[in-house]
């Protein structure tokens, strides 16, 4: 078949591009945003950029009785806007979902997978780690995220108004895909930390309920970085008060470079930082009883610290973004765990 | 709503209770259970607040629902 070139391309050949679109929005298979309609051609591109078969499973949801393949989530990377080569990343990606997913996807907390990529694949294919790491504007990054959120809902039947549950929701479920700054970062890798080689590629995904902004860049003290960041982990709002949730938090840290550096700078390694993180995330109980938050607490003392997150190993770290300012990012979760998938390049 | 559904499969008599904004997903989730109609009971939301004897009180609303599912007489409740 003969593809015009886009100086070729008519209107009546938009019009019917755009006719195209409009089905698939009247089909409701989309996220609310256009999406390029799968013909079985550019699925065959994606399907052929790996060695798992078409046919295999890559995560099931066995409440809601529903599975997704390796064509499913090719059909959803094309509609993504996805480059092919980009679909290594992608099926790892979606077989994450099986670890890191669960029914807390359907929350009325809204939470959504933040997607961190990992090794020699990020520069491969462009994924952005630096400047405006959490916005929109690098292919990579947006259209894989977007992917997560299409296989979501159109594979696994996790729709708003239905089995998702979202009392508010929050705009990361559209598309929230990272890459770690690793040339920037003072520490090993989050894939080697987690038993991976440097050389291989990985995807880490984690169910996060929202992502705050942390400031400060007027301090060369490793501390009062880590209060504030400590600080924000523990906002009143983030506390779920009642069993079986209750201070059995996590959190992911993404933090900027700048900060990672002056820490340290200072000798702190990441176990270390996850250490004082986790002793100072956390409330007194006289400061939760001001919330009405103290259920279950009625044999600890008034002035106990009561600690938000679980353990060190709770608080996941990740060094992105820009080193331009003193700034840091941290999106607290409750309950899920994190999954680390290698991305399996094709052999044949 | 889907253990509600499983349970009642097995031969097992269950009640599935609702608070009103679930009634949707409910309604979804029987459906995916192959159980579309699948009757439960429901009570007005919030319960999350509500103190003991609050809920004590929702309990003893929603039994009657409850009993009707179960196929008892009203009369079970005593």
């Amino acid at each position: 078949m003969v593809v015009k070139s886009v100086e070729e391309l008519t209107v009546e050949d938009i019009r019917v591009a755009r006719r195209a679109i409009e089905y698939y929005y009247e089909q409701g298979w989309t996220d609310g945003l256009p999406v390029v309609p799968p013909i079985q051609e550019f699925v065959d591109e994606f399907l052929a950029q790996t060695d798992r078969g078409a046919d295999e499973v890559l995560v099931t949801v066995d409440h809601l009785k529903r599975s997704c393949t390796v064509r499913q989530a090719a059909i959803n990377a094309v509609m993504a806007g996805c480059r092919p080569e980009y679909f290594p990343v992608v099926v790892a990606m979606v077989e994450a979902l099986q670890g890191a997913g669960g029914p807390m996807m359907q929350s009325t907390t809204g939470q959504a997978p933040i997607v961190i990529v990992n090794g020699p694949a990020r520069e491969r294919l462009g994924f952005n780690s630096k400047e405006n790491i959490l916005g929109p504007g690098d292919r990579p990054n947006a259209t894989v995220g977007r992917t997560l959120r299409l296989v979501i809902m159109n594979v696994l039947g996790i729709r708003p108004h239905e089995f998702d549950q979202s009392t508010h929701g929050t705009p990361a479920k559209y598309s929230f895909c990272i890459a770690e700054n690793e040339e920037e970062s003072p520490w090993e890798p989050l894939h080697v930390e987690k038993g991976f080689q440097p050389n291989e590629s990985t995807v880490t995904m984690q169910l996060i309920r929202s992502d705050l902004h942390v400031e400060h860049r007027s301090t060369q003290v490793p501390e009062e970085i880590l209060l504030t960041i400590a600080d924000t982990m523990s906002y009143a709002g983030g506390i779920y008060e009642a069993p079986p949730y209750n201070r059995s938090n996590g959190c992911v840290v993404i933090m900027g470079p700048e900060h990672a550096s002056i820490i340290a700078g200072k000798g702190w390694s990441k176990q270390e930082v996850r250490r004082f993180l986790f002793e100072h995330c956390g409330r007194a109980k006289a400061d939760l009883r001001r919330f009405g938050k103290v259920i279950g607490m009625e044999d600890t003392a008034e002035d106990a610290f009561v600690p938000h997150t679980r353990s060190p190993e709770s608080i996941l770290i990740v060094v992105s973004g820009a080193s331009n300012a003193g700034v840091s990012t941290v999106c607290t979760n409750f309950g899920g765990r994190n999954v680390t998938k290698k991305v399996e390049e094709r052999q044949r | 709503m889907a253990d509600g559904t499983i349970f009642e499969k097995r031969g097992v008599p269950a009640a599935s209770i609702v608070t009103a904004p679930f009634t949707r997903t409910a309604d979804a989730m029987a459906k995916r259970h192959d159980f579309p109609g699948y009757r439960y009971a429901t009570m007005p939301h919030p319960i999350g607040n509500l103190k003991p004897e609050q809920i004590r009180q929702r309990a003893r609303e929603v039994l009657p629902q409850v009993l009707a599912i179960l196929g008892l007489p009203a009369e079970a409740a005593k």
